[in-house]
């Protein structure tokens, strides 16, 4: 008995996370031909800096978020227990969608992201291979068995769930904080300062770079550019390297423009952190305790 | 006489790979004057633009700010004075929130924290950005970025401001915004210096016409002697201004009397009409 | 059920997994929350040598010229949407390039793994692609192994007078490949099998992960001919002038 409601969780998991990745997919696919009104432009579109930039949640302070999410991500996979894990799968969920205001679709789309990873990988660990016919279930591959066994089913669910929690936890910062805010986070931790200013140059010209590739992309498309495999290789190669000329002969520019700006070797800019109040930090505390309560309790 | 704020002498400027782009450029700009540059594209605007503002190095001549020559060791004094808003405002705009992009300007000239916040703040109602402070600006729209590049300039309190082509690209809507912020600089006495391509805005905007043809200066006066000048025209393929073109048919055809009062643009026109009607 | 027939069920399922689910896998990032906190620590910290040496590279060269950061910066803008961007795969669904490959010839083994650890970075908080825990992880494979070998087999085939376009291939693809082995390894250490140990474990991570990776290794290389070929054709003079691209 066991063993069947083990093997149809097994069966159906995979299944019904498919089922989700696939009409997100669609999802997605749609949703970039329309776009969120704001002004931002066809092609400039990466879901998840949008969801961070609208997230109620872009009012808290990015530190403590990060620190939140590394303390919870750490929690989890130190713990290494189902409990905490489905506690912190759900808390997440409600922290980006009722409190942060994200639709549910778009939150399980971007949880759906790595699904694909995961499912495979999991594979790899619930199923192994030996010479004797060991195991709860097994199948003769001609020079040996492939077998599994419910432990190791269980193993890899809870394998998954603790993924899937710390995928969760990671979203609660990405969904909610804009990609500024953790540079800065970043900048603050003593990182050379040249590396803060690349990543804070990168991430400005990663929009530059997606809207001349899009444009290039609908000019290709309008010539037949990507009617079938062999034509779509030849205009991918092209438009990219077409994007990287262009980009690079554009370096100069951006560096004009700094320059006659007082630029002087370091980016500064005014960014102000945003307020901490105490109630978030002793509501989080408790978060904390909560969780290792949990553990202390079903370990 | 007008103090001078700028002395530009026998510049030149020859690019990495030999071509020349300035040829004996000179020219003085006085205190609050509102300066249209015509010319081709290609013709040496902006590298003549990147000049003044110090960027690059000319390899002969010599650039004068307020009496002092303009030297190594002085040039944040003047880029610090001498502000451009650049053509494609994705070319210049480098921070990831407006906030930061109009602070960087001045964070750069090393004031203090609340002087920054101050002059952000100043900058940002003057161009109706208030409440797009946090926005990135991949979510700007492109009448909304051309207004936070102008805004990084007006936070650095410049006293010169030169746009380079800022019309090119924008809806009516918006040019129509960037010429009433125009205005308005130029009624604050700032000294304006823009290049463009709309000779009609040129003729009822500006003060001065300066022409830039193959890296020279081929003319320099006011915006009525330029555009009557058919040589220079023809040379630097510029048309007339409609308004101009108007005014001299009426005249020619004994409609109007010439009183070489010519009318700027359409509003002058009407009151031109009016006179004319009630005469 | 007979047990057979759980079996046959298993085992079907796995199959239909394995190359079911290739549409929408990318390049092979370990996923937030897949390593033990201490394979976490332990893949960052083998990192840093490799960072300090692509830091130091880069120093020099932002030191040498200052006006060169701005090219770094679009040279890893590049490299990110580069693997962002939707390619179509053998199976006729979507996959991503790795872009590692072409920027290791492109901008050179060094300074790639700085540019490297900053595109995992936004891939992470832009993508939901790899995670924060398992950043070292990641780094060491994508940033470090996989540009390196790519660099060392570009290298290789100039020597032997390899032509261009093969070398480039080659370069590409088994920098990928590579990636995809060193992935294998971390996994399996991190999780190795019952019976046959850490050995058996990354023959099954890299027999599970096969379908999506090989596929994606040779779309990569033919991808990066293809770009590296459009670079030269309408571009040599100009990137030799800017003096940033040192192969090409």
């Amino acid at each position: 008995m066991e063993k069947t409601i083990i093997v149809c969780l097994m069966l159906f998991l995979p299944a019904f996370a498919m089922v989700i990745s696939l009409t997100v997919q669609k999802r997605n696919n749609e949703a970039r031909g329309h776009g969120h009104g704001i002004g931002h432009r066809h092609g400039s579109w990466m879901a998840i800096d949008y969801f961070a930039f609208s997230s109620k949640l872009r009012r808290w302070n990015a530190t403590f978020k990060l620190a939140f999410t590394l303390v919870i991500i750490f929690l989890c996979i130190g713990l290494n227990n189902a409990f905490v894990s489905a506690v912190i799968i759900v808390s997440m969920f409600y922290m980006v969608v009722a409190v942060g205001g994200l639709s549910t679709r778009d939150y399980i789309s971007v949880l759906s992201i790595p699904i694909a990873f995961i499912l495979i990988s999991v594979i790899a660990i619930i199923v192994d291979f030996s010479k004797l016919p060991v195991g709860d279930f097994r199948i003769f591959i001609g020079f040996g068995y492939l077998y599994s066994s419910i432990s190791m089913l269980f193993n890899g669910l809870r394998l998954m769930l603790k993924i899937i929690a710390a995928v969760s936890a990671l979203q609660f910062m990405i969904l909610t904080t804009p990609p500024s805010e953790v540079i800065l986070v970043i900048r603050k931790m003593h990182v050379p300062n040249k590396f803060a200013d690349l990543m804070n140059m990168i991430y400005r010209y990663i929009f530059i770079l997606l809207d001349a590739f899009s444009k290039m992309k609908d000019a290709a498309e309008a010539r037949l550019g990507y009617r079938d495999f062999k034509t779509f290789c030849r205009t991918f190669g092209g438009t990219a390297g077409n994007v990287l000329v262009l980009s690079l002969k554009k370096a100069e520019a951006y560096y004009d423009a700094m320059e006659s700006r007082c630029y002087d070797g370091e980016l500064l800019f005014l960014e102000e952190e945003k307020k901490i109040s105490l109630r978030t930090i002793i509501s989080a505390t408790l978060f904390i305790f909560y969780l290792l309560l949990i553990w202390f309790f079903t370990k | 006489m007008k103090n001078s704020i700028l002395k530009v002498e026998n510049l030149q400027y020859i690019y990495g790979n030999g071509k020349m782009a300035l040829d004996d450029v000179s020219v003085e700009i006085y205190e609050g004057e509102r300066i249209a540059v015509l010319g081709a594209n290609g013709s040496g605007k902006s590298t003549f633009f990147l000049n003044l503002n110090g960027v690059y190095t000319p390899s002969h001549g010599r650039i004068t700010y307020r009496g002092k020559t303009l030297e190594k060791k002085n040039l944040t004094e003047l880029r610090k004075n001498i502000g451009i808003v650049f053509q494609d405002a994705d070319n210049q705009i480098i921070a990831s929130s407006v906030m930061a992009e109009v602070s960087f300007g001045p964070m750069n000239l090393r004031l203090t924290k609340e002087e920054v916040l101050k002059r952000v703040n100043e900058a940002l109602i003057y161009m109706s950005l208030k409440g797009f402070e946090e926005r990135p600006p991949h979510y700007l729209s492109g009448g909304e970025k051309k207004r936070v590049s102008i805004a990084d300039i007006i936070a650095m309190k410049s006293e010169v401001m030169i746009f380079d082509e800022p019309t090119a690209s924008l809806d009516p809507a918006n040019a129509l915004m960037l010429e009433e912020v125009m205005q308005k600089l130029g009624n604050e006495n700032k000294t304006l210096i823009i290049s463009t391509h709309d000779v009609d805005f040129t003729y009822r905007w500006a003060q001065r016409v300066i022409v830039f043809c193959n890296g020279k200066i081929i003319a320099d006066g006011t915006p009525l002697d330029i555009f009557k000048n058919k040589e220079v025209l023809k040379q630097s393929n510029l048309k007339q201004p409609a308004m101009l073109q108007v005014y001299e048919m009426l005249v020619e055809k004994g409609l109007l009397k010439d009183t070489k009062e010519y009318p700027k643009s359409t509003e002058e026109f009407n009151e031109l009409l009016d006179i004319m009607k009630n005469n | 059920m007979s047990k057979k027939q759980k079996a046959i069920l298993t085992i079907s399922a796995i199959i239909a997994l394995a190359f079911g689910i290739v549409p929408g896998a990318g390049a092979m990032h370990i996923m937030e929350g897949y390593l033990p906190p201490t394979y976490c620590i332990a893949w960052g910290a083998i990192c840093l040598p490799f960072l300090a040496m692509g830091w130091f590279s880069i120093k020099k060269t932002l030191d040498k010229n200052k006006k060169s950061i701005t090219m770094l910066a679009i040279a890893g803008a590049y490299v990110f949407v580069l693997s962002s961007l939707k390619i179509p795969s053998v199976t006729g669904s979507c996959s991503h390039m790795t872009g590692t490959g072409l920027g290791a010839i492109l901008f050179g083994a060094s300074s790639v793994s700085i540019l490297g650890l900053i595109v995992l970075i936004f891939q992470a908080i832009l993508l939901a692609h790899g995670g924060l825990t398992t950043l070292g992880a990641n780094t060491f494979s994508m940033a470090v192994a996989g540009p390196f070998v790519a660099i060392c087999i570009y290298k290789l085939c100039q020597k032997l007078k390899v032509s261009k376009a093969v070398s480039v291939f080659l370069a590409a693809a088994i920098g990928d490949l590579f990636t995809y082995c060193v992935t294998s390894m971390q996994l399996a250490l991190a999780y190795p099998s019952a019976e046959g140990g850490v050995m058996a474990s990354a023959i099954k991570f890299l027999a599970v992960f096969a379908p999506t990776q090989l596929p994606l290794a040779i779309v990569e290389g033919i991808l990066t001919v293809l770009i590296i070929m459009g670079l030269e054709t309408y571009a040599k003079s100009e990137l030799t002038e800017i003096g940033f691209i040192k192969v090409v």
